[in-house]
C-alpha cells in the first residue's frame, strides 16, 4: 500500500500543482445474516481505492477511483486539478502543519486496534456463531415468535496516508459487530426489540449479553398502552441516551459551529449540563471502533474533553475549521471512506459514567418514563434550533418501580433545555457502533411533558 | 462490459459446486459532486467507480462476493471462492446468453460529460443568489448538485443478460431562516433519470424560492396542538407515509419474514376503498426509474392496492419464486457491492376526485400537514413517526397559522383505513430510501389525503 501511494506521488509531482494528499484504504469483509437457522445471506469483499486531494493557488479539488491502473490514476489526477479550478479559494486551504497539532505525541497503542485473533475464524465457524445467537434470542421468552434479523459483521481495514508535506502514515484495524432483532407477540400485540455487541475479534463478543437484551427489548414492551399528555421523570435507557449523544455530538464538530448550524455557536465557557455531567471525544480508547493514530488528515489524535462538570470546553476541530478559529487541530479530521474528502467528525465519543446503578436511578424516581426505544430521532430533531419532537416506547414507573408498557409517546422540548434537565449519570457506558462509536450510561431527565392522548 | 464467453464461464464456474443461480453484476460509473455552502463552492469531487458483483443461491441461502475489477483471473478466482463454500445437488450449466427487453426508452439530450464545472458552478451560485434574494431572513444556504452517468451489464444462470445505461442527476437547497431566537430550515430537491434536461422541468431558481418560501414562512410558526386530530397530507412529499409505514411492509422480504402485518392480506381489505396504491418504475424520467432492476428484470407497473383491496406485494427473483407469485421488476441494489432486496421504485397513492380544498373545508379542527423531516418506522407493527417541517393549523375549514416541533405518530395500516377523502392533485416527490445498509433513489407520491384521525405530538394543549 505504501508503494501505490508512492508510485502515485510519483505522477503527480510532475504536474503543475502546490501541494497533494493521497489516502488509500483497503478493506476485507465478511457478513453473516441467519434466518430460522440458515445462512440467509454470506457476502465477503476484498476492495480497495484511492482518493487524490489536491491544492492549487489555495483551491482544493478531489477525485477518487476503485481501479488503481496507470491510466485511470492519471485520469483520476486530471479530474481532481480540473476540480480545484471551481472551487472557492481560502487563505486556510493547504497541508496541515505538524506545529498545528493538539495532541504533539502519539498516545494510541496501533497493536490495540488489530487482533490478529479474527484471522483464525474461518466462515464456518462465523456461521455456527450467528446461528448461536438467533438460537440464545429465541430461547429467551416463549413469547419471542420469531428473529426477524440476525447478522455478524467482521471487518480488516488497512489505511495509508501520504502527503506532499512530508506525512507518511498507515495503520491496520479489525472490527467484529453482532445484531439480534426479537419479534414478540401477544394477545393481538407485536413488538421488536433489538440488541447488539461489537468488539475486535470474535473472542470480544457477548452472545448472552446480547439475546438478553433483544428479548428484554421487545417483550417488555409488549402491548403497550396511550398515555395522557403529562409531565413526569425520564428515565433514558444507554441505547436511547446514546442516540441523544449523537445528536450532541454532531452538533460540535467546528464545522458545524463556523457555518452557524449549532446550537453550540457562542456557548464555549458556558453551562449546558448539569455539574456532574463530563463528556469526552477520545480518539486512543483501546476498545474504541473509532480509535485510530492519526486522522483522516494525518494529524495525531488524542483525548478531548468537551464538557467539563457540565461546561462547553471546546469544539471539534479539523485542520482547516482549526485556522479559522486561530486553535490548533483537535485530529478530528473524518473521513468515511476513500470517496470523500477529510470533513470534522467525531472519534468516540462518550459521557463518562458514574458510580451509581441503574437500579438506585429507577428508585429515585416518583412518576416517571422509562424511555426504552426512541423513533424518528434524526429527522425529528432540529440540531440547528435545537428543536425536538420524537416518539418514544418503554415502562411506566410508579413509586420508583416498572409497572406498564406504554407505546406512541411523543416528546416535544428543545435540546438545550432538555440537556439542562439531565440530572444523573448511571454507571452503565455503553457504546453503539454506528455513525460514530458513541457511549452514554443511563440519564435522569427531569420533569418533561410527554404527550400521549 | 464483458464478453458473453467469459461471462458463462463465471457462471458455470458459481454453479460448479452444486449451486441452484448463479448471477453476474457489472457496473461502472462516473460521477461529479459539487457542494455550496457560506456563498461558495466548497467541494468539488469526482468519482470513477468499476466493479463486479457475484452472486449464487442455494436453497434459501444466498451466498455474495465482490470484486474492484472486470480482470477474467480475478472474477474467476472470486466465483471459485464462493462456489467452493457451498455445497448442493443441482447440476446446472449456462448454455447461452439471451439479452432481455424492455420498454423503458429514454434518450440522454444533455449528459453530464459534456456539461463543465463552470455550468456546474453556476446553477448552485443562481441557487445560493435566490435564496438570498427571497428574504433578509435567510442566514445560511447549502446546495449541492451531483450526477451520475453509469452502464450496468447483468447475465445470471436462467441464461438472461440485460444492459443497460443510465444518467442521474440531482440537486438539493437547503436553508436556514432565523428572525430574533426563531431558526427554521427549509429543504427541497430536484431529481431525475435523465441528464441536465432535468432544469427544463424545473429551474433550479424556482427550487431555491420554494425552499426558501418553507423556511421563512414558518418563522412565525405557534406552538402544535398535542393529541388525536384529523390530518390532512398535503401531496408529494405527504406520500413518504405510505412509504414508509406501508410500502415497506409490502416488500416481499418482510412478508417472508413474518416481519409484516400484510403478511397473509392478499385479497383482503387493507385500506378504506378510496385508496388505490401503485408501484411503477417505468414513469419516463422519474428519479425511482429504471430500464433494467438490479437484477436484469425489466421495469413494470404493480398495483399494490385497489379500491381497498391488496393486491400485490413488491419482489425480486428470489422473493418472487419463494412465494411463487410474479416478479415486479423490484430487485434493486445500490452498487456492485450490495446484494439486490425487493425495493420500492416510484410508490404512490392513486389520484381520486375530490378538490383538495374541499378536503380542507371538510376539517373543523385539525392539522395540515405539507412537508416532513423525514421520520421512522418499525416495518413489522408499522408504528411510525414522522417529523412535520411545513404544517399548519386548520380551523373551521381554512389553513390557519403554520405549526412547530409537530410530529404525527402512529400505525400505518391503521391510518390507511382511516382515510376519508383522497384529491385529484397527485404529485411525486424524489429521495433516498435506505434499506439494510443500501442507499436507493425513490419518488413517493400522493394527492391531498384526509386522515380522520392521528396522534399529533405537540407542546401545547
Amino acid at each position: 500500500m505504501a508503494q501505490i501511494c508512492k508510485d502515485a506521488a510519483f505522477r503527480i509531482n510532475k504536474r503543475e500543482v502546490d501541494e497533494f494528499e493521497i489516502f488509500t484504504a483497503s478493506s476485507v469483509e465478511n457478513e453473516i445474516e441467519i434466518f430460522k437457522r440458515k445462512v440467509e445471506t454470506l457476502s465477503f469483499s476484498d476492495s480497495i481505492g484511492m482518493g487524490i486531494r489536491i491544492f492549487k493557488d489555495r483551491s482544493v479539488g478531489y477525485a477518487y477511483t476503485t481501479v488503481l491502473d496507470e491510466k485511470i490514476i492519471e485520469d483520476c489526477i486530471d479530474r481532481a486539478i480540473s476540480n480545484s479550478r471551481v472551487t472557492k479559494k481560502e487563505e486556510f486551504n493547504y497541508l496541515p502543519r505538524k506545529e498545528e497539532f493538539k495532541f504533539k505525541k502519539k498516545s494510541t497503542d496501533d497493536s490495540k486496534l488489530f487482533k490478529e485473533d479474527l484471522l483464525d475464524y474461518d466462515t464456518r465457524s462465523k456461521v455456527a456463531l450467528a446461528k448461536k445467537l438467533e438460537r440464545l434470542t429465541k430461547s429467551k421468552d416463549k413469547r419471542i415468535t420469531s428473529i426477524s434479523s440476525v447478522v455478524y459483521n467482521d471487518s480488516i481495514h488497512e489505511t495509508a496516508l501520504l502527503n506532499s508535506a512530508g506525512f507518511f502514515g498507515k495503520y491496520k484495524t479489525t472490527a467484529c459487530v453482532v445484531y439480534a432483532a426479537a419479534i414478540s407477540r401477544q394477545n393481538g400485540g407485536t413488538s421488536t426489540g433489538d440488541y447488539f455487541g461489537c468488539g475486535r475479534a470474535p473472542d470480544d463478543l457477548d452472545l448472552e449479553d446480547v439475546a438478553v437484551n433483544a428479548a428484554r427489548r421487545s417483550v417488555s414492551i409488549l402491548g403497550g398502552r396511550k398515555i395522557k399528555t403529562q409531565r413526569v421523570d425520564l428515565l433514558l435507557d444507554p441505547v436511547v441516551s446514546s442516540q441523544f449523544m449523537s445528536i450532541i455530538a454532531g452538533s460540535l464538530t467546528a464545522d458545524s459551529v463556523q457555518k452557524g448550524k449549532s446550537l453550540f455557536k457562542d456557548k464555549i465557557g458556558k453551562r449546558i449540563f448539569s455539574m456532574n455531567i463530563n463528556i469526552f471525544d477520545d480518539g486512543t480508547l483501546a476498545e474504541g471502533l473509532s480509535s485510530r493514530p492519526f486522522d483522516g488528515e494525518g494529524v495525531t489524535k488524542g483525548k478531548t474533553c468537551v464538557f467539563e462538570d457540565g461546561y462547553l470546553k471546546t469544539y471539534l476541530y479539523n485542520t482547516y475549521t482549526a485556522r479559522k478559529d486561530k486553535t490548533l487541530s483537535t485530529g478530528n479530521a473524518g473521513r468515511a471512506s476513500y470517496r470523500s474528502t477529510p470533513g470534522v467528525g467525531i472519534s468516540n465519543f462518550y459521557v463518562s459514567p458514574s458510580k451509581t446503578g441503574y437500579d438506585k436511578l429507577l428508585s429515585s424516581i416518583d412518576r416517571g418514563f422509562y424511555i426504552m426505544d426512541i423513533m424518528g430521532l434524526h429527522s425529528g430533531v432540529n440540531p440547528v434550533s435545537g428543536q425536538m419532537s420524537v416518539g418514544a416506547k418503554g415502562i411506566w414507573i410508579e413509586k420508583g418501580s416498572l409497572k406498564y408498557p406504554v407505546k406512541e409517546v411523543t416528546i416535544a422540548t428543545d435540546l438545550l433545555s432538555f440537556c439542562r434537565s439531565i440530572k444523573k449519570v448511571g454507571k452503565d457506558l455503553k457504546f453503539i457502533p454506528w455513525g460514530g462509536y458513541i457511549g452514554s450510561p443511563s440519564l435522569l431527565v427531569k420533569d418533561i411533558t410527554v404527550s400521549g392522548r | 462490459m464483458i464478453e458473453n464467453k467469459i461471462a458463462k464461464k463465471v457462471l458455470n464456474t458459481l454453479l460448479r459446486n452444486g449451486s441452484d443461480f448463479s448471477e453476474i453484476f457489472i457496473q461502472k460509473s462516473i460521477s461529479s459532486s459539487l457542494r455550496l455552502e457560506d456563498s461558495k463552492i466548497e467541494n468539488s469531487s469526482s468519482g470513477y467507480e468499476l466493479g463486479c458483483g457475484l452472486r449464487l443461491w442455494i436453497g434459501d441461502s444466498t451466498f455474495y462476493a465482490y470484486v474492484d475489477s472486470l480482470e477474467e483471473e480475478k472474477l474467476l478466482n472470486a466465483a471459485k471462492v464462493l462456489s467452493s463454500a457451498v455445497e448442493g445437488s443441482s447440476c446446472l450449466k449456462v448454455l447461452d446468453l439471451t439479452r432481455t427487453g424492455s420498454s423503458y426508452h429514454t434518450e440522454v439530450e444533455k449528459s453530464p460529460a459534456q456539461v463543465n464545472q463552470d455550468i456546474r458552478k453556476n446553477i448552485l451560485e443562481s441557487v445560493d443568489k435566490n435564496s438570498r434574494d427571497f428574504s433578509s431572513a435567510i442566514i445560511q444556504v447549502t446546495s449541492s448538485l451531483s450526477d451520475i452517468q453509469q452502464e450496468i451489464y447483468t447475465a445470471n444462470s436462467y441464461g438472461a443478460s440485460s444492459y443497460q445505461q443510465e444518467v442521474k442527476t440531482f440537486l438539493a437547497v437547503s436553508v436556514v431562516a432565523r428572525k430574533g431566537k426563531n431558526v427554521r430550515t427549509g429543504y427541497k430537491s430536484l431529481a431525475r433519470t435523465c441528464g441536465y434536461e432535468i432544469f427544463d422541468f424545473k429551474k433550479p431558481q424556482d427550487l431555491a424560492v420554494e425552499a426558501s418560501g418553507i423556511a421563512v414562512g414558518m418563522l412565525d410558526a405557534v406552538n402544535a396542538p398535542a393529541g388525536e386530530l384529523p390530518v390532512v397530507i398535503g401531496p408529494a412529499f405527504g406520500g413518504v407515509i405510505f412509504h414508509e409505514a406501508c410500502g415497506h411492509g409490502l416488500e416481499a422480504d418482510a412478508i417472508l419474514k413474518s416481519a409484516s402485518v400484510f403478511k397473509g392480506k392478499l385479497g383482503k381489505k387493507i385500506a378504506s376503498d378510496i385508496v388505490t396504491a401503485v408501484d411503477d418504475s417505468t414513469i419516463k424520467y422519474r428519479w425511482g426509474s429504471y430500464k433494467f432492476d438490479g437484477e436484469g428484470c425489466p421495469s413494470s407497473k404493480t398495483v399494490l392496492i385497489k379500491d381497498g383491496i391488496l393486491k400485490s406485494y413488491i419482489y425480486d427473483l428470489k422473493t418472487s419464486r419463494k412465494l411463487k407469485a410474479k416478479q415486479t421488476g423490484n430487485g434493486r441494489r445500490q452498487s456492485f457491492r450490495d446484494v439486490p432486496l425487493p425495493r420500492m421504485s416510484n410508490t404512490y397513492i392513486a389520484g381520486g376526485n375530490q378538490d383538495s380544498k374541499s378536503i380542507i373545508r371538510s376539517v373543523k379542527k385539525g392539522i395540515y400537514a405539507k412537508e416532513f423531516a423525514g421520520g421512522q418506522v418499525d416495518p413489522a407493527t408499522g408504528d411510525f413517526v414522522f417529523g412535520i417541517s411545513e404544517g399548519y393549523l386548520i380551523e373551521n375549514g381554512k389553513i390557519g397559522f403554520p405549526i412547530k416541533d409537530a410530529t404525527l405518530i402512529g400505525n400505518g395500516p391503521d391510518v390507511l383505513k382511516k382515510i376519508e377523502a383522497v384529491g385529484n392533485d397527485l404529485d411525486f416527490a424524489p429521495g433516498f430510501c435506505g434499506k439494510s445498509g443500501q442507499s436507493i433513489s425513490n419518488e413517493v407520491g400522493q394527492p391531498t389525503i384526509k386522515v380522520s384521525k392521528i396522534t399529533v405530538g405537540g407542546t401545547s394543549n
